[in-house]
């Protein structure tokens, strides 16, 4: 009698262990999951996004110039001294020229990537006689040019940009440091060009 | 019992995952942060190699950061004591700032948006500054003599300090927090 309850005991015990084992092992696979969609969630969320600023900003800038963004359209983490301007460009249809006219307002222009990134920073002080221009381009175009630069003997002087991605946004922010001095960095903004290079 | 093991796994790893996920990227991330002071950077934010946390925080919004060598934010969350700035206090942001091509501070919410029908924040043309370059500004919700930043009362709030054009921004690491300006509490009622 004694000797069954005994092995009965020691058989809920063991299955009390291996149900504790099982659970273990469950929530180990669980957590190793959770890690795999953490990681995937992340990396997903730029391509999957719909409302981010490339985006939101994808029809600005089509006529060649770059455009401020509209005062609706609710730029975060902007700062409300400057004055944001916008070109979205893509390079499938060739390289972009960007040029800047400098006046006395601090200028930067940046390259954000589609995907994520900026690809390129210049700011005014890197102006030539009064103009900050570079083009814009893909490593292929790149090569092409290349290519056409040794074929004649025409000299070039263009600052080349690679982009790894074919679209992106050109931002230009002009820095109204008094009141009195936003009309001016609207102009200055108003006044950079993003077309088609030759 | 195989079913329900499976249910489990998939709940653990789908829910955690994403909640995980989500909390990691719906604010500014930590990773990438440097803490200079009672300031916040995240210098690779507007670089070419930015990393994927501070990817997804601003493809969730719409943001167009500062790229690197254009300039350098700057956040305030907390004085330099460490406590969380709020409305119910007055601060003196004193100090220096470093070098630049120009600079503002701004009084914005947790959210990076202004507070409306208040002065937004001073820029490097505006402040009235000491014969040593430094500055002394009173961030108060009353009015104070000087360079007065006025608060939204009883709310918290954050500071943000934007550089244009400074050699800081390849260089954050190897910045001293004694070069940037301090927040300290004046009083608290």
């Amino acid at each position: 009698m004694s000797a069954i309850a005994t092995a009965r005991r020691v058989s809920i015990g063991e299955r009390v262990r291996a149900g504790l084992a099982h659970f273990a092992m469950a929530t180990l696979a669980g957590l190793i999951l959770a890690g795999i969609v953490h990681i995937v969630a992340v990396l997903a969320v730029p391509h999957l996004a719909r409302g981010d600023a490339l985006n939101r900003f994808q029809s600005l800038g089509g006529s060649g110039r770059a455009e401020p963004i509209p005062d609706g359209a609710l730029l975060q983490d902007d700062d409300p001294a400057a004055v944001t301007a916008v070109c979205s460009y893509d390079l499938g249809s060739g390289p972009v020229r960007v040029s800047a006219r400098i006046g006395t307002l601090p200028l930067g222009l940046t390259l954000h990537r589609k995907g994520g990134g900026v690809i390129y920073a210049i700011t005014d002080r890197a102006a030539i006689r009064g103009v900050v221009e570079f083009v814009v381009m893909t490593e292929e175009q790149r090569d092409e040019r290349a290519a056409t630069d040794q074929d004649g003997d025409r000299s070039v002087r263009e600052l080349r940009v690679v982009s790894d991605a074919e679209q992106g946004l050109l931002v230009v922010r002009a820095l109204a440091k008094t009141p009195s001095e936003r009309t001016d960095a609207e102009a200055l903004a108003r006044a950079v060009t993003c077309g088609a290079a030759d | 019992m195989r079913v329900l093991t499976l249910a489990y796994i998939l709940a653990l790893g789908g829910g955690l995952g994403l909640a995980s996920a989500h909390y990691a990227v719906a604010g500014r991330p930590l990773i990438g942060k440097v803490a200079l002071g009672a300031w916040d950077v995240w210098p690779g934010s507007g670089s070419r190699d930015i990393d994927p946390y501070m990817r997804a925080h601003l493809a969730r919004g719409v943001f167009l950061p500062l790229g690197t060598g254009e300039g350098l934010e700057l956040v305030a969350t907390r004085d330099s004591t460490g406590v969380a700035l709020t409305g119910r206090c007055s601060y003196r942001v004193t100090g220096q700032t470093p070098p630049a091509r120009g600079w503002t501070l701004e009084v914005t919410d947790a959210a990076g948006a202004g507070f409306a029908g208040q002065r937004a924040g001073f820029s490097d043309a505006e402040i009235l500054r000491r014969e040593d370059g430094g500055f002394d500004l009173a961030a108060a919700p009353s009015v104070q003599a000087g360079n007065w930043l006025p608060l939204p009362r009883d709310r918290s709030f954050q500071l943000r300090m934007r550089l244009y054009d400074t050699p800081l921004s390849s260089q954050v690491g190897e910045t001293l927090a004694e070069t940037l300006p301090r927040i300290e509490r004046a009083s608290c009622p």
